[in-house]
């Protein structure tokens, strides 16, 4: 540790926060070993060994750290318990940022932070706030203190109504960013699809479109489909209540949304074997997209040959193009044909006439139970009490 | 030392008894705002080896009680931090577990975490406001276990619930929310506790839950994520409320988790060979509980409290 002493910590203490206070826009901040400090580029006399700061770049040494906290959790904890004053604020904010930098679970830093944004209606604050979470969030990905305090923000913004069009465009591109520094982060995409509400339809389309990219450099990332499955149910619903009076154009809009996604999905599914995430967005697709299929047969909307025969077909084909596909050394195809399997059961399951038409469609391959029983012997706990049920 | 294959029970007892003193390095330090969690893995694991008596229950109450806020009803997750519900289900649970709720102001907890409902039936999870259904479960299986279920609106508390299920079967953490095993396991509890289990597609949500048992005979939480140890309670725990655990493989998960034992030193890990700690020893054991492990005691697959401490509770209410 630093020369013993009682004042060792306060003094680190004192230096971070100079530091912190000098440079507002840190965007970076590492804990580096000893060693590795020396190696950083000398900043001149006077400073200390332990902490450095350049470019906006931040490195702390390891070897401080639990004296800088402790000296950090108890100057804040002072300052969020004595009796109120003016410099009370100021010190909250201060001590609270030390704190949080170095442990950003500490919800009840978080808390006292919110405590002064509350007391004080300042929109610079607020926004200064959501860089301090995005320097959190920049090597704390998952923190989900960080993430919420964000939100807080966020929903005392839209309070102040402001530029949520805007705020929501940030907060995906930094969403994004995260998201590929940490693949499936729950967190991350928790708080995009928390932003579903605040969106009107046009941004929802817009926020379908910049994931397709996303999603096709990140085909094992479930959370991305999610967010688009989310995405397109907002868009129903959005559509459904505005287009009351013009139902027809909506429905063909809807149709080609869903045709597209199919396609797109397909695609995605026939270059990429054995992902489970395209399977399941896959399930996701063809549930509405049959049930819609059937209930326009119902109405006598279609009068040339069934859409939901054709779909059916065309489905039971992809099963049988990947059952059929050479194997590979790393198993994927095996894979593939698994989870195709477990799809058209699926789809099978979702009502008594998809199943007999399935079932009908299957013929040549075999029976449901017989295809299950080749692609994925495996899983046959699951799949005997499903045929069952 | 157990034989290989076999539950290193002393050595996790000793692993958690020990480990409560190391609390000078970083990692412990940054942790300590949860400690009242830590106290809940840890001491339930040592109940369900029948070793609680391993610790002094007395300096465990008073420590706990420390933690308590009077003026709000909450518990902090240690002494010097914000109240919230997560530490509240915590403290209530291992009093519990001492058979110690009489050293609680019972109403004005129960005040405390009703108070939190929000119009909609959610749950914040304190005063700042963040919904989540993992509040929504700690809320009602604090005040279950305090009989005070009737605090709240126990209606739209569901059907907030309900409003998280996806087209999958699964719950996600808010309404449209992704389906994840953990908020799973939160939704599942609450519509147990509060009898509403109809409202579960009990065969959809056991296909999603069973396509969780990976090639290695673990768990994951979400399609394409690596096994994980304490998924071996979150997703057993909800197969059990819904009667679909005969749909994996038992035998092949036990395995899995007896191989993230770290057999000579104690502790179990999230996955082979990774560093042990005590939220996967506790989820580890309690896992292996709800596939009847020998030696380990029956856990209750809602409460997450042995068998034996939830039928003292109730039962005694009865008489």
């Amino acid at each position: 540790m630093v020369e013993s002493g009682a004042g060792a910590g306060d003094l680190l203490l004192h230096d971070f926060e100079r530091i912190l206070h000098d440079d507002p826009n840190i965007d970076e901040v590492g804990f580096l070993h000893p060693t590795q400090m020396d190696s950083l580029p000398l900043l001149g006399s006077n400073k200390s060994p332990y902490l450095w700061c350049s470019d906006h770049k931040l490195a702390i040494s390891t070897h401080v750290l639990p004296d800088l906290y402790r000296a950090a959790r108890q100057a804040h904890s002072k300052a969020a318990t004595t009796s109120p004053s003016a410099d009370a604020p100021a010190l909250i904010m201060l001590h609270s940022k030390a704190l949080l930098i170095l442990c950003p679970d500490s919800f009840t830093a978080w808390n006292s932070r919110k405590k002064v944004l509350s007391a004080d209606h300042n929109l610079t604050q607020l926004e200064a706030e959501l860089q301090f979470c995005a320097l959190i969030l920049s090597y704390a990905l998952k923190n989900e203190s960080t993430w919420s305090h964000r939100r807080w923000v966020i929903t005392k913004l839209a309070q102040s109504h402001q530029d949520m069009p805007q705020i929501i465009d940030k907060e995906s591109v930094l969403v994004k960013q995260i998201a590929e520094k940490s693949k499936m982060n729950y967190r991350a995409w928790r708080h995009r699809c928390w932003l579903i509400p605040y969106m009107k339809p046009k941004q929802v389309l817009d926020e379908l479109n910049k994931s397709i990219k996303w999603g096709e450099l990140h085909v094992a990332d479930n959370c991305c489909f999610h967010y688009r499955r989310s995405l397109l149910l907002a868009l129903l619903d959005n559509r459904s209540e505005e287009n009351g009076g013009d139902t027809l154009h909506w429905e063909s809009e809807a149709h080609l949304l869903w045709t597209e996604e199919l396609r797109w999905n397909e695609m995605l599914i026939r270059r990429y074997q054995g992902r489970e995430s395209l399977w399941t967005h896959r399930r996701f697709l063809s549930q509405w997209w049959v049930q819609r299929l059937l209930s326009h047969e119902e109405t006598g909307l279609s009068k040339e040959e069934s859409l939901a025969d054709i779909f059916l077909g065309q489905e039971i084909q992809l099963l049988s193009d990947c059952l059929d596909a050479p194997g590979d050394e790393f198993g994927e195809t095996r894979i593939q044909a698994e989870l195709a399997a477990l799809y058209i059961l699926w789809i099978s399951k979702q009502d008594a006439v998809v199943k007999r038409k399935v079932e009908e469609r299957l013929e040549l391959l075999g029976s449901l139970k017989e295809v299950l029983a080749k692609a994925c012997p495996g899983k046959s706990r699951l799949w005997t009490q499903l045929l069952q049920c | 030392m157990g034989e290989p294959g076999e539950l290193a029970a002393d050595e996790h007892v000793r692993y958690i008894v020990t480990a409560e003193k190391k609390k000078d390095s970083f990692e412990s330090l940054v942790m300590e705002h949860l400690r009242l969690s830590g106290a809940y893995w840890g001491l339930t694991t040592l109940d369900l080896l029948h070793k609680l008596q391993a610790v002094d229950a007395r300096e465990v109450v008073d420590w706990i009680m420390s933690c308590y806020h009077p003026e709000s009803g909450g518990f902090a997750g240690n002494v010097g931090h914000d109240p919230h519900v997560l530490y509240t289900l915590s403290a209530v649970q291992v009093l519990c577990l001492f058979d110690r709720l009489d050293v609680l102001d019972v109403d004005k907890i129960a005040d405390y975490v009703a108070g939190l409902q929000k119009e909609d039936g959610s749950f914040a999870g304190d005063i700042w406001g963040e919904v989540d259904t993992r509040f929504s479960y700690i809320s009602i299986c604090t005040l279950s276990l305090l009989h005070r279920l009737h605090k709240i609106n126990v209606e739209k508390a569901v059907e907030y619930i309900v409003s998280c299920k996806n087209l999958d079967g699964g719950f996600g953490a808010m309404p449209g929310g992704e389906s994840h095993a953990g908020q799973i396991f939160c939704c599942v509890g609450a519509l147990a506790i509060t009898g509403s289990l109809h409202h579960v597609d009990r065969d959809l949500l056991g296909w999603w839950l069973c396509e969780r048992q990976c090639r290695d005979g673990g768990l994951n939480g979400r399609p394409e994520k690596l096994a994980d140890v304490c998924y071996s309670w979150w997703v057993l725990s909800s197969l059990i409320m819904i009667d679909r655990v005969h749909w994996i493989d038992k035998e092949k998960l036990a395995k899995f988790i007896l191989n993230c034992q770290d057999k000579e030193n104690g502790g179990i890990s999230d996955r082979p060979d990774n560093a042990v700690d005590i939220y996967h020893t506790y989820f580890g054991v309690a896992g292996l509980s709800l596939m009847e492990y020998p030696g380990v005691k029956p856990m209750d697959p809602a409460y997450a409290l042995p068998l034996d401490v939830v039928n003292r509770i109730f039962l005694r209410k009865q008489q």
